[in-house]
Order: C-alpha cells, then sequence, then structure tokens
C-alpha cells in the first residue's frame, strides 16, 4: 500500500483515482488477465479445462475460415472507414461555405449517429428486402437492379459498407466541421486577397492545417469499424455462407453456440494485437506530419 | 478575376457556381440522413398490407395499430424500462468516478499519469467480447449476472475513458491560478472540485452525460453477453423481432421507432452539448 501511495504521488490524489482503478481493473484487467488464460485451454463453460499450450493459436492460423473472417473485417473496415472520411470531410467542406445558419442542418445529418446498430440493421433489412423493399423500387426507377443485397455473397459486404456509411458518416462530418470552424481566418483571407483559388487555398492552406485532426477521426472510424457487430448481427449474421463474417460475429458464435471458449479468446487476443497494430502505425503517420511540418 | 475577387469580399468564399453546387450537395445529404428514418416510420404506420405491397406505397391509410400491438407486449415494455434504468446508474457511476479522476489527473501529482493514459486508451479501444466473455462466467458466481447494475458496471470500461477525457479538457480551461486562492483560503482539494470545479463546467458536464447515455442506451454486444432476461435492454427488445423480418414488418419498425425516439429527443434537446463532445473526444481520443 505504501508503494501504491508513493507511485500515485499523494495520498490525497490516490483516493481521487482509486475507484476509477478498481472499476477498470475489474471491468478490464481481471477480463483481459482471465482472457489470455482462458486462451491456453480448452474450456467450455463446464468441467472441461485443460491446459492445450499454443494448439488454440496454431489451429486458428492453419484455419482458412479464420483468415477468411479477418479478411472480411479488414476489407468491411477499409471500405467503410474509406468512404465515410471521404463524404464526412467533403461535406464538412461543402456546409462550411453555406451562408447560412447550420445548426438545423447539422442536427439533421447527426441523426443517424443517434440510432443504435441494431435498428439500423432492422430498418436496412426492411428497405434492402429484394422483393418489397423500397430501396430495389427507387433504383428500379433508374433501370438498375432488382438486387439481392444481403441475399448474394457478391452484394452483402457491400450492402453492409453502405449502412455503416449512412450510419456514421456524420461523425467524421461534425467534427471536421468543427476543425474547419476553428482554423485562423488570416492565412486564408491573406491567400484570398493574393487572388488564389478555392482549391488552392483548400489544398495548401486548410488541408495541412487539418491533416492531424483528420488522421485521429481516420483512427477512430478504422478501431470502430474493425470492432464491427450489431449491423453485421442484426442483418446477415455473417451469411450467405461466410461472406460477411467479421470477427466479433466469428467469435460469439465460437463462444455461446458451439462453447469452445479458449478458441474464442485465442481469436480475441490475435485480433486485439491486430487493432493495436493498426492503431499504432496509423498515430505513426500522424506522429511523422507533425515533425514535418 | 476582378470579378471573382469582388465575389469572395461580399459574398464570402467560393464563387458562386460553387455555392450552389454546396446547396445542393447538402440538401442531398440531409435527404440521404432523413429518408431512412422517415421511410420506416411511414411502414410503422401502415397495416400489415399496405406495408407489404408492391409497389411500396407512398400515401396511406395511417394506422396506430403497431404501436397499440407494441404497448401490449410486455416484454417489450420490460427491456424499455431496463434501459432507463441501466442508462441512468450507468451515467450516474461514470460521472461520480470520471469527474475526481480527471481533477486528480488535471490538478494533481500523479506518478503513473501516462500510465493510467495508455490503460484508458487500451480499454476504450479493445473488442467488446474480449471483455464479455471472461466476464461472462465471474458474473455468474457473483451474481451481478442478468442484473441492472452488473451491465452499468461493465459499460464504464467503455464510457470512464471517455467522460475522463472529455472532463479533463474542460477542468484545464480553468484557471489555476482560482485553486491557488481558493488553496491560501484553507480551500481542500474536494472543496476546490465540487465548489469551483463542477459548477463552473456544467455545460462540459452535461455534454459527457449526454454523449454516455447515448452510447449506453444504443449498447447491443456487452447486454447480449451478460443478460438474460430480467436485465435485457431495449436493444435486445429490438433484436427479438429480427425474426418477424419476413412476416410482420409493422411490429419490427414500430419497435425500431420507439426505440430510438429518446435518443432522437436527446439529440434536438442537446445538439450543442453532443456537437461539443463528440468534437474534444476526437482531439482526445
Amino acid at each position: 500500500m505504501t508503494s501504491a501511495l508513493r507511485f500515485l504521488g499523494s495520498a490525497s490524489a490516490f483516493w481521487f483515482v482509486l475507484p476509477c482503478l478498481l472499476v477498470l481493473a475489474f471491468t478490464s484487467v481481471y477480463p483481459v488477465g482471465f482472457g489470455l488464460a482462458v486462451s491456453f485451454t480448452n474450456w467450455n463453460w463446464g468441467n472441461q479445462f485443460e491446459l492445450v499450450g499454443w494448439a488454440n493459436y496454431a489451429n486458428l492460423l492453419a484455419d482458412a475460415e479464420f483468415w477468411s473472417v479477418i479478411k472480411n473485417t479488414v476489407v468491411f473496415a477499409a471500405w467503410a472507414t474509406a468512404i465515410e472520411t471521404a463524404l464526412g470531410f467533403y461535406l464538412a467542406v461543402q456546409v462550411d461555405k453555406l451562408a447560412i445558419r447550420t445548426d438545423l442542418i447539422r442536427a439533421v445529418i447527426m441523426l443517424p449517429l443517434m440510432v443504435s446498430g441494431i435498428v439500423v440493421a432492422l430498418m436496412s433489412k426492411v428497405m434492402f428486402d429484394p422483393f418489397l423493399g423500397i430501396i430495389n423500387h427507387l433504383i428500379g426507377a433508374f433501370g438498375l437492379g432488382p438486387s439481392a443485397f444481403y441475399g448474394a455473397a457478391d452484394t452483402a459486404m457491400a450492402s453492409i459498407v453502405a449502412v455503416d456509411v449512412w450510419w456514421q458518416t456524420a461523425f467524421v462530418f461534425i467534427i471536421m466541421l468543427a476543425g474547419l470552424r476553428s482554423l485562423p481566418a488570416e492565412p486564408v483571407e491573406a491567400a484570398r486577397v493574393e487572388g488564389a483559388s478555392e482549391f488552392t487555398i483548400f489544398w495548401s492552406i486548410k488541408l495541412p492545417m487539418l491533416r492531424s485532426l483528420l488522421i485521429t477521426v481516420i483512427i477512430i472510424r478504422a478501431i470502430d469499424t474493425l470492432k464491427v457487430f450489431d449491423i453485421v448481427f442484426g442483418t446477415t449474421g455473417g451469411g450467405p455462407a461466410l461472406a460477411t463474417e467479421v470477427v466479433q460475429t466469428f467469435v460469439y458464435r465460437t463462444a455461446y453456440s458451439y462453447q469452445q471458449i479458449g478458441k474464442a479468446m485465442a481469436t480475441m487476443i490475435l485480433f486485439s494485437i491486430l487493432i493495436l497494430v493498426i492503431s499504432l502505425t496509423l498515430q505513426a503517420l500522424q506522429r511523422r506530419g507533425e515533425r514535418d511540418a | 478575376m476582378t470579378a471573382r475577387t469582388t465575389l469572395h469580399f461580399h459574398g464570402g468564399p467560393g464563387t458562386g457556381l460553387s455555392k450552389a453546387w454546396a446547396y445542393v450537395f447538402t440538401g442531398a445529404m440531409v435527404l440521404f440522413s432523413l429518408f431512412p428514418v422517415y421511410w420506416v416510420l411511414t411502414v410503422s404506420l401502415k397495416t400489415r398490407r399496405d406495408g407489404l405491397a408492391s409497389p411500396p406505397l407512398w400515401i396511406f391509410d395511417p394506422t396506430t395499430a403497431n404501436y397499440l400491438k407494441l404497448w401490449g407486449h410486455e416484454t417489450f415494455k420490460y427491456t424499455f424500462l431496463n434501459s432507463v434504468i441501466i442508462t441512468a446508474i450507468g451515467v450516474a457511476l461514470s460521472l461520480a468516478i470520471a469527474i475526481p479522476t480527471a481533477y486528480a489527473i488535471v490538478r494533481m501529482k500523479i506518478r503513473g499519469r501516462n500510465l493510467v493514459g495508455v490503460w484508458l486508451i487500451l480499454a476504450y479501444m479493445l473488442p467488446e467480447f474480449l471483455f464479455v466473455i471472461p466476464m461472462f462466467s465471474l458474473y455468474q458466481w457473483t451474481g451481478l449476472y442478468d442484473t441492472h447494475v452488473g451491465l452499468a458496471l461493465m459499460y464504464q470500461v467503455h464510457v470512464l475513458p471517455l467522460s475522463i477525457w472529455l472532463l479533463s479538457s474542460f477542468f484545464r480551461e480553468i484557471n489555476p491560478a482560482i485553486d491557488e486562492a481558493a488553496r491560501i483560503e484553507g480551500a481542500s482539494n474536494w472543496q476546490i472540485l465540487t465548489r469551483i470545479y463542477v459548477p463552473c463546467t456544467l455545460p462540459g458536464m452535461a455534454a459527457t452525460a449526454v454523449l454516455n447515455a447515448i452510447w449506453i442506451w444504443n449498447e447491443l454486444a456487452i447486454a447480449l453477453g451478460l443478460t438474460f432476461s430480467r436485465a435485457q435492454t431495449v436493444t435486445l427488445g429490438v433484436t427479438s423481432f429480427r425474426g418477424y423480418a419476413a412476416l410482420d414488418w409493422g411490429a419490427m419498425t414500430a419497435a425500431s421507432i420507439v426505440a430510438i425516439v429518446p435518443m432522437l429527443l436527446f439529440a434536438v434537446a442537446a445538439q450543442k452539448h453532443i456537437v461539443k463532445g463528440l468534437s474534444l473526444g476526437a482531439v482526445k481520443g
């Protein structure tokens, strides 16, 4: 206890932080520690609890299903993050040009963010219905479709990406709009007096100043989309076949339908390492940019 | 060129054409954001026959039958009430824990500050089932499984890091000279926090509470793993209509609308807070 006190600086600060440390220890350190231990066993929620060494990890890495699940997750995250970032940022630039009050516009555009993932999923099931859904009806007016959407392997993933784009683009929009509005006015005004085009002003003045914020937004969206669960669980459940199975739906099935807890936790550990590597890489990119600037 | 420069000075940035496009594009995105919610609302107000009509009906006789049926659906009503309770407990818990922690991080000497920071980021970014699956057995042994408090407690793994980042940045805006003045008057850290910092950052507290409430209300994976019946949340209540997709759109869409109405009202009432919280969250995260 004394060493803990010294570690935290002063007795008073220790009491201020203690509840937080206790709750975080209970909700994160314990499960990660216990989960790591379980990943080296063949536990089935019941009496079967034997050490199997690295077997769960070795089996996963040799399993084609595991790799296709990882591939689906990364493909989903890459497309969703790229489209949401591009669309949200572009929208922020456009809204920033408007000469009217934009509070109401912003409120309407961020409406999808307030909707839970499972409701988004069910809403999309009604709209994407191959026979009676409004979307096939609307694209039919342009001579497109009809599409099976969730029902076919080659359109299911694109449909889920589209749903996530509807759901989360506003997140990028709100933050980039706040970023655009917080930029200092002088450099932009000066460039305008010099006769620089709007495109040049955006590309060589605003964008460099927003680079760090943009990468932060990309990191947040990348982590969030890699962890996708609700909208896959609520729509395809991973199908057809394995076309849209992502890591978290795969783990849910492994743990709760097949009772293979060791395998499920080994998957989670490997996946957590992947998330860490991806976010650290993006963060290194951000730091390098700040150093260069 | 001269004409364009003049335009800049009088009409703000952008040429007339680029401005017109900005209005058109924004309008299209407003429609894109609004249409699915509008459409699902209309489906929920249709009779079963109208709802499944082909081609889809734009004009119809609205009916409240689906909502009345939902009102009689005891399980769904129960999950809605559970979510209200769990959200209240979860938000109260997160603020009670995050306020002193954020103050200590910003204004007191903590040697392990960087370690705590990394820990918060990890807790926030790691996937739900990494925590939920190991907790499943512990929760059953300790009796926390399928309880309101148990679920609200587990939600702290996500809302605590966010709350601490947000509150720290609000606290940093307060001039530390005020602390010194109060300390000379004999005030303790606790008094400085509760009498100066908390009252001065009430809008920030509201922003934090609103974001936490939205996250908790909408969460699915953790609730799926740690509840069974008594503490099932509204997201699970909605999930139970998933199987109706091919048969009864009315019940499914009505349940969806009821589940999102509280958050939509929130969005209207607290838009500024939400925007403030989200933007700060990104800068800190």
